[in-house]
């Protein structure tokens, strides 16, 4: 393993299915014989606010649930915005970003009272933090697998085709198999693959 | 996350589980046969994990109309010596705290664990609050788990100990360990046949001071037994120069803080486990070795006072302190305010160490700030996509400008307690605790023989109905109080995640219920009332404006199911805009989808000068298109 | 017509400071409906949020905003008036219903008779009435004569109806006929001045037709609380207020007060309304003041002779000459309301100008009320 923890932030907005998403890593690591700590930072924010779940990895030692800042691995943003805000506290100039490029505006923008940032721009500024960051249009590829909910799937599956984890793809596949069923299962799968393949190479 | 993981037969076995269901994995190891709750985050999903393998262990799990029902059900079953399970959050304790002192007193005889789930930093809470003061005060011995492992472990082992002192105790949970995962090895499940016993021998009475004398000595052996608990231990240098006592999560904090540091190498840390009452004897022999001892421990320096107060007779003037009294642990807010994490408490024990701690951070920090010119906006809380509380409330703010005689607005606890901000137009004016409105708004209406004229409304939600707004009605009845009552019925516990309440069909367990449905208590209690769609902002106005202009206590229902219950597993309406028909930011409309009514789904496509839905957040319940005044936004029925 | 305001660009919240809190809204309605922030409940008019916007068309098609009566004759008549009390108008008639006259017809139901004959004949594509029940009237967009027909009978209260020219006008539709009282009448013909801050009355707005009703005053909402007192909840089909007092008419029978007995309930507007006989209408519709099955018809455009002609022609109304003795006790009730009004508003501090009077027009009204009181 490369990192002893490896910390995790996957980050977005409420409802956007963040804490399922660490849940499957979760899963798929154990599974993989890992230790895993995950906290996850949602109470009420679940009504739109922000989310961030941290998930830390371990052969074999007991982790506490928060990351320490400046100390995030793998940033998994499924919101821009929310990517940015994260990296502020906890990138390193080595972190790796994942990033869907889809805006989720916050009520202030919506009413116009702030702007929300040019999208090329936060992009740019994330560069500026860590040059290692992948852009992709997960709710886009979501909403070709089924449903454009589905883009936490498709995010999870970056996050596992990215090879940045000490675990493959099998390990996710088991855990998404188990947690569903039916068409939601194929849904879920097929935006996991969409996003694994868009990461994987 | 994983029911599978919980009810795995195998021993040994490692799988990942959240808090809440580890707790109640540990409740299944020690053979729970009652388990019963009121929904409350952070511990919302203990029940709701149990009640889903209720039949396959044959327990009993139920979600109560309120935490003191739960606790009196779950005691209930202990006197008949049944291990049983109360779950509920801080603000629980408050409600069911009559009977918990009562019940400390007469003593339990079943195995009866109270998990308790504390909210530093207020995630999911209108205020964060300690519920340790409370189990002190109460007589309560209070275990205290640092990780998902140990919640489950502490919860096992916590029936064995109430049975062994004959009095309940107390888990006590925070955030960061019910919204936690991790890897647990699982124990040995068992089985146990359900023999309730319980017969005209069995006196559980609590009367008169000699019980309190029991009570005490009992404590005195709980002192003694914990002293020797493997929830404590002692982690470290053989000969530390200061030691930290920490509780809770903070221990795994502290070990990261003190490796960060670098300062393992000096600083012990002993971790407790059982915090009330003290391991006296424990805590002597570690604090006799040392000059300094710091408190890493939320939300209040509960651990702190008491062992001061220890040190105090035992050990005087032996020992420097540093904590939330001394100031040194404290994060951004101040001590004892908000959570403590890794980089807190580096920085507090880098204070008192004299080793500077600077987090880590990056370079281009400011020049990547100062590429998005704005500063970044802030997210703030809103209702869901299609709630209808926010139909609700723009029907409610519309009424009263309407009316026009400046009404005010009282307010309750549930996903509506964001209409105090700006999702619900700022109307709500008082949050408390559950039931408060209503008690609220009797006081406010019987103001009218002083000359008060404005009109009183009260909004509260179903669940919260049930559980704390009925002694409230009945008093405003009996006094004829002049407010009216609106109960925003979306007819589940949607803030905690959907559990049923008295007015549904089913129970817990999934059980057919015999529903008790509001009307027939409103109706009982002797009000009028009107039931109506929020849906229908239009016709919601009018019924809202004309009860505003009646007298006596009186009764709104608007009632629509919570939007992501409704949704859930169904094809969405599509709902778009005719861009030909919207006329964006000019007079007749000035955005008002986007700007005002603020639905996250209604964002503003400002290239364009046309509103736009956001199909990713919309809910599809057509209320924009209702509201739009040209008529721009189009509802495409789902199939 | 005047964008005369004291600061600046006048908006929604200038018609909520100088119309709205000064109590001068007469509930036309023209306002309900423009945008999401105006909304009506029980007659009541209100801003329910403030829009943003610095100017508004709300502001602009208020009747109760500064009129400048000179421009307004010159924008419907092309001309200034000479009769100040009474405005501009070809003829004046008695006239009743021959055909079509609906039961509840105030009285000679010539307003029925005519709206019932431009929607028959596609002068209209549909009416502004207002309908409902005498306690709780409601605007009605009507689309066939039926319900021209049950929308008869004066309801005394001021009901917001003009929301429904608006929601006629968003829906497309053209053409539109409208029955409204004299405030109403000058707001729809405020909306067909152009130029105005949002697009809700495109240049080809189709007004069909306004039918203005004479009208002295309206009533609040407060008369339903007591006509539900007084009769006891039993069902009202008329209601008139001859000079001998206030009646309501039940099916068990009738009631009847004293002006006195209503008075406070006159809407405080209502004091400061400068136009008694609809003077902006193409057909004005009155009482007679002493024959209940007849009407005062007030013929004043060309599209208002020419449905005048047209329904004595169809024998949908017949007419009489209008009584030469008759005419200055009109004069004189029309003239004697304006001068109240003039020194009602001289004496208003808080006074916005809502009327402005050409100094021609203000020297012809006193020689005219000079005259009539001789
Ligand atoms: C508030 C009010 C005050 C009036 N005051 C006087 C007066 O002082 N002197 C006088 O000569 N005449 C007055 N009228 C007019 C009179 O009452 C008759 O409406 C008019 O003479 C037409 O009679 P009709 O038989 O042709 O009416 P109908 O054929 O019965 O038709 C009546 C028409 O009036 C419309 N209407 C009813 N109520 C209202 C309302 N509140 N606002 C707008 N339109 C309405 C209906 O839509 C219908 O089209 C007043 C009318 C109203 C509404
Ligand atoms: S239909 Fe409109 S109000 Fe309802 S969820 Fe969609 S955007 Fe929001
Ligand atoms: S008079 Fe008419 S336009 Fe003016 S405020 Fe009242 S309802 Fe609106």
């Amino acid at each position: 393993m490369v990192k002893e923890p490896l910390n995790i932030i996957i980050t977005g907005v409420g409802g956007q299915g963040n804490v399922l998403a660490s849940q499957v890593v979760s899963a798929a690591a154990v599974q993989a014989g890992y230790r895993v700590a995950v906290g996850e930072t949602f109470g009420v924010s679940q009504r739109g606010g922000s989310v961030m779940s941290h998930v830390r990895l371990s052969l074999n030692r007991p982790c506490g649930p928060l990351i320490p800042r400046g100390q995030a691995h793998v940033v998994a943003g499924f919101e821009p915005l929310e990517t940015m805000r994260v990296l502020l506290d906890y990138a390193s100039a080595e972190t790796v970003v994942i990033m869907n490029n889809r805006p989720n505006y916050p009520l202030g923008c919506l009413s116009g009272e702030h702007r929300y940032p040019d999208p090329e721009r936060v992009e740019e500024a994330v560069k500026k933090m860590t040059p290692r960051l992948h852009v992709l249009p997960a709710t886009e590829l979501a909403k070709e697998a089924g449903s454009p909910l589905a883009a936490n799937m498709v995010m999870t599956g970056a996050l596992a085709g990215s090879g940045l984890l000490p675990f493959g793809r099998e390990c996710f596949i088991s855990v998404i198999g188990s947690l569903f069923q039916g068409i939601v299962r194929d849904l879920n799968l097929q935006a996991f693959e969409s996003g694994f393949r868009r990461m994987d190479g | 996350m994983s029911l599978a993981g919980v009810c795995q037969e195998k021993a040994g076995v490692k799988v990942a589980l959240t808090g809440n269901e580890a707790i109640a994995r540990g409740a299944l190891e020690a053979g729970v046969a009652y388990a019963a709750s009121y929904p409350g985050s952070p511990t919302a999903e203990v029940l709701g994990t149990l009640s889903r393998v209720a039949k396959q262990f044959n327990l009993y799990a139920e979600w109560s109309v309120n935490e003191k029902v739960a606790m009196e059900g779950v005691a209930a079953a202990s006197f008949a010596g049944l291990r049983s399970l109360v779950v509920m959050k801080a603000d629980g304790l408050n409600v069911a705290l009559d009977f918990a002192g009562a019940l400390a007193i007469s003593g339990c005889r079943g195995g009866m664990v109270m998990v308790l789930g504390d909210d530093p930093n207020a995630h999911s809470s209108v205020r964060e609050e300690d519920s340790r003061n409370l189990c002190k005060a109460k007589h309560l011995p209070v275990l205290e788990p640092s990780s998902v492992r140990e919640a489950m472990e502490m919860t096992r082992e916590a029936f064995a100990l109430s049975e062994e002192l004959e009095l309940p105790v107390v888990v006590r949970c925070v955030t960061r360990v019910c919204h936690a995962s991790g890897d647990v090895e699982l124990g040995e499940l068992v089985r146990p046949e359900r023999k309730p016993d319980f017969t005209r021998e069995n006196r559980v009475i609590t009367f008169g001071i000699k019980l309190h004398a029991g009570q005490e000595s009992k404590l005195a052996r709980a002192a003694h037994l914990v002293c020797d608990s493997a929830f404590n231990s002692y982690t470290g240098p053989e000969n530390p120069e200061r030691l930290v006592i920490a509780s809770g999560p903070c221990y795994m904090y502290a070990q990261e803080a003190l490796e960060m540091l670098g300062a393992g190498g000096t600083t012990g840390i002993l971790k407790l486990g059982t915090t009330w009452p003290l391991p006296e004897a424990l805590l002597l022999e570690h604090m006799e070795r040392v000059p300094e001892v710091i408190f890493a421990e939320e939300v209040e320096p509960f651990v702190e006072d008491n062992v001061m107060a220890l040190a105090a007779g035992c050990l005087p003037g032996k020992v420097r302190f540093y904590g939330k009294r001394s100031g040194h642990v404290a994060g951004p807010a101040g001590p004892g305010i908000g959570e403590l994490d890794p980089d807190v408490l580096a920085a507090s024990l880098g204070n008192i160490l004299g080793i500077n701690y600077s987090p880590g951070t990056i370079d281009n920090k400011q020049e990547a700030l100062s590429l998005l010119e704005d500063k970044m906006p802030d997210r703030e809380l809103a209702f869901c996509a299609g709630c209808p509380h926010r139909a609700s409330f723009w029907a409610v703010r519309a009424a009263l400008e309407l009316d026009g005689r400046g009404g005010i607005v009282l307010g309750d606890i549930g996903c509506y307690t964001l209409g105090m901000a700006r999702t619900g137009y700022y109307l709500l004016q008082t949050v408390h605790c559950m039931g408060a409105g209503i008690g609220l708004a009797g006081g406010m209406g019987n103001l009218s023989r002083f000359g008060f004229d404005k009109p009183v409304v009260t909004l509260v939600g179903d669940s919260t109905f049930y559980h704390a707004a009925i002694p409230a009605l009945i008093n405003a009845r009996y006094h004829n109080s002049n407010f009216m009552c609106i109960i925003l019925d979306n007819e589940t516990t949607a803030m905690t995640g959907h559990q049923p309440h008295p007015g549904r069909q089913h129970t817990a367990m999934g059980e057919p219920a015999h529903t008790v449905p509001m009307e027939d208590i409103i109706r009982g209690v002797g009000m009028p009332y009107i039931v109506q769609d929020p849906y229908d902002v239009e016709a919601s106005i009018e019924v809202i404006y004309d009860l505003l202009r009646q007298e006596g206590p009186r009764v709104l229902i608007l009632r629509r199911s919570c939007v992501l219950a409704a949704v859930r597993g169904k094809q969405k309406d599509r709902v778009y805009v005719n861009e030909d028909k919207c006329i964006g930011d000019s007079c007749g409309c000035g955005r008002f989808c986007s700007r005002v009514f603020a639905c996250p789904a209604n964002v503003w496509d400002a290239e364009k000068g046309r509103a736009r839905i956001d199909e990713a957040v919309c809910n599809g319940c057509g209320v924009c298109a209702s509201l739009c005044p040209q008529g721009a936004i189009m509802v495409e029925r789902g199939v | 017509m005047e964008r005369g305001c004291e600061f600046g660009m006048p908006g929604q919240e200038q018609l909520q400071k100088e119309v709205m809190d000064r109590d001068l809204c007469s509930s036309c309605g023209i306002c309900v409906g423009l945008c999401p922030y105006i909304k009506t409940v029980r007659d009541r008019v209100k801003v329910i949020y403030p829009c943003g916007h610095e100017d508004g068309t709300c502001y602009m098609v208020c009747p109760k905003t500064p009129t400048n009566i000179g421009n307004m004759d010159r924008a419907v008549f092309g001309r200034e008036r000479e009769d100040q009390a009474l405005g501009l108008f070809s003829g004046i008639y008695y006239a009743r219903a021959l055909t079509g006259k609906p039961g509840g017809a105030q009285y000679g139901g010539a307003a029925s008779a005519l709206t019932g004959l431009a929607l028959r004949e596609g002068l209209i594509s549909s009416a502004v009435l207002t309908g409902g029940d005498i306690k709780s009237p409601r605007p009605v967009l009507a689309r066939d004569a039926d319900t021209v027909a049950r929308c008869a009978g004066s309801k005394y209260t001021g009901v917001p109806s003009l929301l429904e020219l608006n929601r006629a006008i968003r829906d497309g539709l053209t053409d539109i006929g409208v029955v409204g009282r004299p405030c109403q009448v000058v707001a729809v013909r405020k909306s067909q001045q152009g130029n105005l801050p949002g697009p809700q009355y495109p240049s080809s707005s189709g007004i069909g037709l306004v039918l203005g009703l004479f009208c002295f005053w309206s009533l609040a909402p407060e008369l339903y609380g007591f006509l539900q007192l007084e009769t006891g909840g039993e069902e009202i089909v008329k209601m008139d207020i001859p000079v001998e007092g206030p009646v309501a008419y039940t099916r068990a029978g009738k009631y009847s007060w004293q002006l006195e007995d209503i008075r406070t309930f006159i809407k405080k507007s209502c004091n400061t309304c400068f136009d008694s006989t609809s003077e902006y209408a193409d057909i004005s519709v009155g009482s007679t003041e002493h024959d209940p099955v007849w009407n005062t018809l007030i013929i004043r455009t060309g599209k208002g002779l020419d449905i005048f002609n047209l329904a004595l022609q169809k024998g949908v109304i017949e007419i009489r000459e209008y009584p030469p003795e008759r005419l200055p006790l009109l004069r004189r009730a029309a003239l004697g309301k304006k001068m109240r009004v003039l020194s009602l508003l001289e004496k208003d501090l808080g006074n916005t100008g809502y009327i402005t009077l050409p100094e021609k027009y203000r020297r012809d009204l006193e020689t005219q009320w000079g005259g009539i009181n001789q």
